[in-house]
């Protein structure tokens, strides 16, 4: 009788102690707080609104490209998926692009020139910078010294040299070229470089950035080394 | 005598080594069972030390308790009145009470076992 009621005992305890620790596990170890501000959420809210209709334009663009299949399946196929091999090989930087843009010249700082102090190669980790504020403001087709930058290309430094796509680019001064989708992205590209902090970082280089004049038409060159895919394989039939 | 105790060890370490988690909505709720389930332990307790035990009544005085604590928040919560603060009075009330008694039962057996060994 007497170990009955312990058992009891011992079970109701084991219910109370997991209670017990569960609220413990609450009250103690609140998951993350919230503590962004209004403006913070409004501008992910913003940043959540964009990729919403970024969305919907590649879904619009997906469905046209299913109608022309559509449109064409009868007539033929063969130009449907030309259109298509085109606008991807377009897309993977493999055509030359014309279209909206600006042209930026690196050259040395006339400081340099003057102190005669040793003109060195542009610092990769420069060049990425410098990419990386093309890429925010939709610099969609970049080249580097007549170098097309793909979602492959590399920019590092081989033996004391920097590269793009393991190409050797020329000590300053050299041009780089980018593309927009729009004339009024290129200008909107040209503000911003001339306000961003980019040309500073240039000039402890001993370097000059020079931001030309967004063009109605600017000619960028197409990748024309093999694009080496170790990862990509075809898929088998009906896959 | 140990049995009970190794119960609820084992049922804390159980509980923070899962580190459960619930919503803090939901918080209430088990406050108000936590304490449900002491007062229905005390109780037992109280009635073991008083000799008027019953495994029926203890059991599913627990589970009751429980569930009618929890229930009076949840009505509470949808009629907006508080009434888990009239759950949470009367298990506080009866937790102290009960623990009293305990006590008292406690401190008599102690002093009778005192009186005899003098």
């Amino acid at each position: 009788m007497k170990h009955g009621i312990y058992v009891r005992f011992t079970f109701i305890l084991l219910i109370v102690g997991f209670m017990i620790a569960v609220q413990y596990n609450t009250v103690q170890k609140p998951e993350s707080r919230d503590t962004r501000d209004i403006w913070e959420i409004r501008q992910e809210l913003s940043a959540e609104r964009q990729l919403h209709s970024d969305l919907l334009s590649k879904i619009r663009a997906v469905n046209e490209t299913i109608t022309t299949y559509e449109n064409l399946q009868s007539d033929s196929p063969a130009q449907a998926l030309n259109e298509t091999l085109l606008t991807l090989r377009k897309k993977a930087g493999l055509t030359i692009v014309t279209s909206p843009g600006l042209e930026l010249t690196i050259e040395p700082s006339l400081e340099a020139i003057a102190l005669g102090k040793n003109i060195t190669s542009i610092s990769p980790d420069l060049l990425a910078r410098l990419l990386n504020e093309i890429n925010r403001f939709n610099g969609n087709d970049v080249s580097i010294d007549r170098k097309r930058i793909i979602n492959s290309s590399p920019i590092r430094d081989i033996n004391g040299l920097t590269t793009v796509n393991s190409l050797n680019i020329q000590t300053p001064p050299f041009k780089i070229r980018i593309g927009t989708d729009t004339k009024e992205d290129a200008e909107l590209l040209y503000s911003h470089l001339q306000s961003s902090m980019i040309a500073d970082d240039f000039y402890i280089d001993n370097l000059n950035l020079i931001i030309g004049n967004p063009q109605g038409q600017i000619s960028i060159p197409a990748y024309d080394q093999p694009i080496k895919n170790n990862y990509l394989k075809n898929a088998s039939k009906g896959d | 005598m140990w049995l009970p105790l190794l119960g609820l060890i084992l049922g804390i370490t159980l509980g923070l080594l899962t580190d459960i988690q619930i919503p803090s909505e939901y918080e209430n709720y088990l406050s108000i069972a936590v304490l449900a389930a002491l007062d229905t332990l005390f109780g037992g307790i109280r009635a073991q030390l008083q000799h008027i035990y019953d495994d029926k009544v203890f059991v599913s005085g627990f589970f009751f308790n429980i569930t009618l604590a929890a229930g009076l928040a949840f009505l509470g919560v949808h009629l907006g009145v508080d009434l888990y603060l009239a759950a949470i009075f009367a298990f506080g009330v009866r937790l102290f009470q009960n623990i009293a008694v305990i006590r008292r039962i406690l401190l008599t057996r102690w002093t009778e076992r005192k009186g005899t060994i003098d």
